[in-house]
């Protein structure tokens, strides 16, 4: 591997980081190949900068802050067309300024609409996601907020969906 | 971003990129760069063909890890970095990912 993961991190966190990536183990990865040319999927787009707009309810950065080895493992939904005049971005492991300056940073929805134009893909779905990145267990992550985000994109005719972590 | 960790937990496909935390698309407002960094990674979709798939990024960040570091040195410090700053013992339980259940250590008053 050439990327050096780890080069952005202070010292303490390049240390976890890596103790926790020893420790995981994959399994069984599942995989679905893509049946269909990119250029006629409809794509869905997940963040994990903890975007929520503004008349949708916050992530719980007060329950973090109660128990710091906590944080909010549900999702929001973010229709296309959302800027970043209309959400706030409640990750308190990131810089939220980026994002908040210009989503596509985080959320990068403006470029898939530009990528639709171009032919890449076929449209850009009409609903996107955000969960919140710092989830030591993700049991809740895992079991239920994966599934519902799933069903979600199913019945939003979803072909592929890409994870952008922040 | 931090490919190791997200192979780690085992995906069926991954791009990899060396871009700094807070800004996976690149810089705000650089469309063009954004764009193309999406469309390398929506391209890794069609060219993989079984779980694992992992594609590096060609994209180099244009400044140094540290000043990239830097650009964010003054935001406020996460709970999590906050309670282990003055409880440095604790930092063995999040290194070792053991998460407490007392209640002790859960508060970060």
């Amino acid at each position: 591997m050439s990327i050096d993961s780890y080069r952005f991190l202070d010292f303490v966190s390049r240390q976890v980081m890596k103790a926790w990536a020893a420790r995981e183990h994959a399994g069984v990865i599942p995989f679905t190949k893509l049946v269909k040319p990119l250029c006629e999927c409809t794509v869905a787009l997940v963040s994990t900068a903890g975007i929520a707009r503004n008349d949708d309810r916050p992530f719980d950065q007060e329950g973090e802050r109660r128990n710091p080895w906590w944080g909010d493992p549900s999702f929001r939904v973010i229709p296309l067309g959302t800027t970043e005049s209309h959400v706030r971005l409640y990750h308190m492991h990131i810089d939220p300024r980026f994002g908040q300056a210009d989503l596509d940073v985080v959320l990068p929805m403006r470029r898939l609409t530009e990528l639709a134009q171009e032919g890449v893909v076929r449209q850009p779905a009409a609903s996107h996601y955000s969960i919140m990145g710092y989830i030591l267990e993700p049991d809740v992550l895992i079991n239920e907020t994966a599934p519902a985000i799933g069903e979600h994109m199913r019945a939003g005719g979803v072909d592929v969906a890409a994870l952008v972590p922040a | 971003m931090i490919p190791d960790l997200t192979r780690a937990v085992g995906v069926p496909r991954l791009a990899g990129i060396s871009y700094p935390l807070s800004r996976p698309l690149g810089n705000p407002h650089d469309s063009d760069g954004q764009r193309a960094v999406l469309r390398a990674l929506l391209e890794v979709l069609p060219r993989a063909t079984e779980p694992d798939t992992y594609v590096e990024l060609p994209f180099v960040w244009p400044e140094s890890p540290a000043r990239a570091r830097n650009a964010s040195k003054d935001i406020p410090a996460a709970p999590i970095v906050e309670l282990v700053t003055r409880k440095p013992w604790l930092l063995a339980n999040l290194y070792s990912g053991r998460i407490p259940e007392h209640e002790d250590l859960l508060s970060a008053k």
